[in-house]
């Protein structure tokens, strides 16, 4: 890569769904790897355990379940309004016609209401992080987004579900993705012969070339064939789902890229200060102490060996925990509201069993009581967020 | 259903060390660093920062398996520095090379802001989102 020169970003477009830009400058690795942080490593929230109270329409519990857990909820700035695996709940009910996501009430601690939830500070502090419409199916109240529909029911039927949404990555359940498509592409005129076309007769007359091709040159016929030629310039168009806006997606990927690397670092760093410690217990000492004031001034650890950034202590990254023990909370006690429907499982961890209906935040953790408290949020200080 | 649970893919065990470097016995200036609970996204990306700095004479890693949740990088260096101390410089530039693209993408965003582009975004985007935020108080406020 040798940054002799500097990256050089292009916005063609910037849509409400949708991104358009050209990166050049930069490696094919490196864009390669935004690109699949973008679609795999963003947290979001979905629906990730159905409890099925009623259901008489014609498609089974895990059917519904399913189609629950693909619809995309709003979920701006979801990594620090959840600091953790934290739930909303929905309650949905129908008679009649079409059930649709319009149908979701969304319920649950939101700002402004009585938070009965999670009584600590710290919980609080999460939900002034959250939008008024957070954990709400997109589109919802907006006329002209037509709602997703989830089942059809006629006279006498009934479904009545209770549905928690989650945070989560799409490396674990794509209905996690905050895209809904990724286009990438680099050397439209394939100079590098990079891709093999088929062909008839000739390559060139019976294979079309993109919209992009008009940024670069056409190789000209007695242009001799560079294979030292590097990829340098990159198209991508990032489409959303509308769970997070493309500036978002795009700023976040990055983000997560560098705490991917940072909690690289940390680790290397962390190495020989652990054996010394006896019994090489308590693994990251720092980034677990540190974490306790989630997003204020990073702890010292870092600013050691580091170079002019810093970033907050907490990139322990793969420290936040989706799921960090599933079944243990949910499972065991009562199976009583197990009998209504039993399946209500979107994620096989969840598969587990009675759930119980121990009404409000009984029967899981509030956030910062988790297993991983030190988790803070990404510093915004790396870079200037903060306008 | 013997499947493991999909989050081991990117939650580190209890007591697991996120890190694991394995000098080579048998090169000079080598090692194997294994790198746990991640994937091609971060190991293909470092693996081509290395073999753009001149100190470092072979840069590969693999994924042994695709059900593992773990990388392998090797490196070998010419002497100047350990093969340690060259990854880390390497994710030190890589950071600052995002560093530096995440204010030009900051900036680029902003200019279509003023286009009105974003306008229209019922969802706005964090840095326009002043709707949603009715108590006059920035997520940013601690």
């Amino acid at each position: 890569m040798a940054q002799e020169v500097d990256p050089i970003v292009r916005i063609r477009e910037l849509k409400k769904d949708q991104v358009n830009f050209v990166l050049e400058n930069v490696d094919l690795a490196f864009a390669n790897s935004f690109r699949r942080v973008m679609m795999a490593d963003i947290p979001t929230v979905a629906v990730d355990m159905v409890e099925v109270q009623t259901n008489t329409t014609v498609l089974p519990d895990e059917f519904i379940a399913h189609r629950l857990g693909m619809i995309p909820l709003v979920s701006h700035n979801c990594d620090q309004g959840m600091r953790y695996t934290r739930l909303s709940v929905m309650v949905e009910e129908g008679v009649t016609m079409d059930v649709t996501s319009a149908h979701l009430d969304v319920s649950g601690p939101h700002r402004g209401q009585e938070q009965h939830w999670n009584e600590e500070a710290e919980g609080n502090e999460e939900m002034a992080k959250r939008g008024s419409n957070f954990g709400h199916p997109v589109g919802k109240d907006d006329p002209n987004v037509p709602p997703v529909l989830i089942c059809k029911i006629r006279k006498g039927q009934e479904l009545k579900v209770r549905c928690i949404a989650k945070k989560g990555i799409a490396k674990e359940h794509a209905k996690w993705s905050p895209c809904s498509a990724v286009a990438f592409e680099y050397d439209p005129h394939n100079k590098m012969r990079h891709t093999t076309y088929w062909y008839e007769t000739d390559a060139r007359a019976e294979w079309p070339l993109s919209d992009n091709a008009l940024e670069e040159e056409p190789p000209r016929d007695d242009q001799p064939f560079d294979y030292n030629a590097r990829p340098n310039r990159f198209y991508l168009n990032v489409e959303t789902d509308g769970s997070l806006g493309p500036q978002e997606v795009v700023m976040k990927g990055l983000q997560e890229l560098q705490q991917k690397l940072a909690s690289l670092l940390l680790g290397l760093k962390a190495e020989p200060e652990l054996d010394l410690l006896p019994g090489g217990e308590a693994p990251l000492p720092p980034a677990n102490g540190a974490g306790g004031a989630p997003g204020m001034a990073p702890a010292s650890v870092w600013n050691a060996g580091g170079g002019s950034w810093n970033t907050s202590p907490t990139a322990g990254g793969a420290m936040w925990g989706t799921t960090p023990n599933p079944g243990g909370n949910w499972g065991s006690t009562t199976p009583a509201a197990a009998g209504a429907g039993g399946g209500w499982s979107t994620t096989p961890a969840a598969a587990g069993g009675g759930w119980a209906d121990t009404g409000a935040g009984g029967g899981w953790q509030s956030p910062g009581r988790g297993p991983n408290p030190g988790w803070s949020s990404p510093s915004q200080n790396v870079n200037g967020w903060a306008a | 259903m013997n499947a493991p649970a999909r989050y081991e893919l990117f939650v580190l065990d209890e007591g697991e060390r996120p890190v694991e470097v394995i000098e080579d016995t048998k090169i000079p200036n080598a090692a194997t660093i294994k790198v746990m609970k991640q994937d091609h996204t971060l190991g293909n990306l470092i693996r081509a920062q290395l073999l753009s700095m001149p100190q470092v004479l072979f840069a590969g890693y693999k994924v042994p398996h695709p059900l593992q949740p773990h990388f392998l990088i090797k490196i070998q260096t010419d002497g100047t520095a350990t093969p340690t101390e060259i990854l880390e410089q390497a994710c030190n530039k890589l950071i600052q090379m995002m560093v530096s693209l995440e204010a030009k993408f900051k900036r680029e965003f902003s200019f279509k802001d003023v286009d009105g582009a974003v306008a229209e975004d019922p969802y706005g985007t964090v840095t326009a989102g002043g709707a949603t935020w009715t108590d006059g108080r920035d997520y940013l406020d601690f």
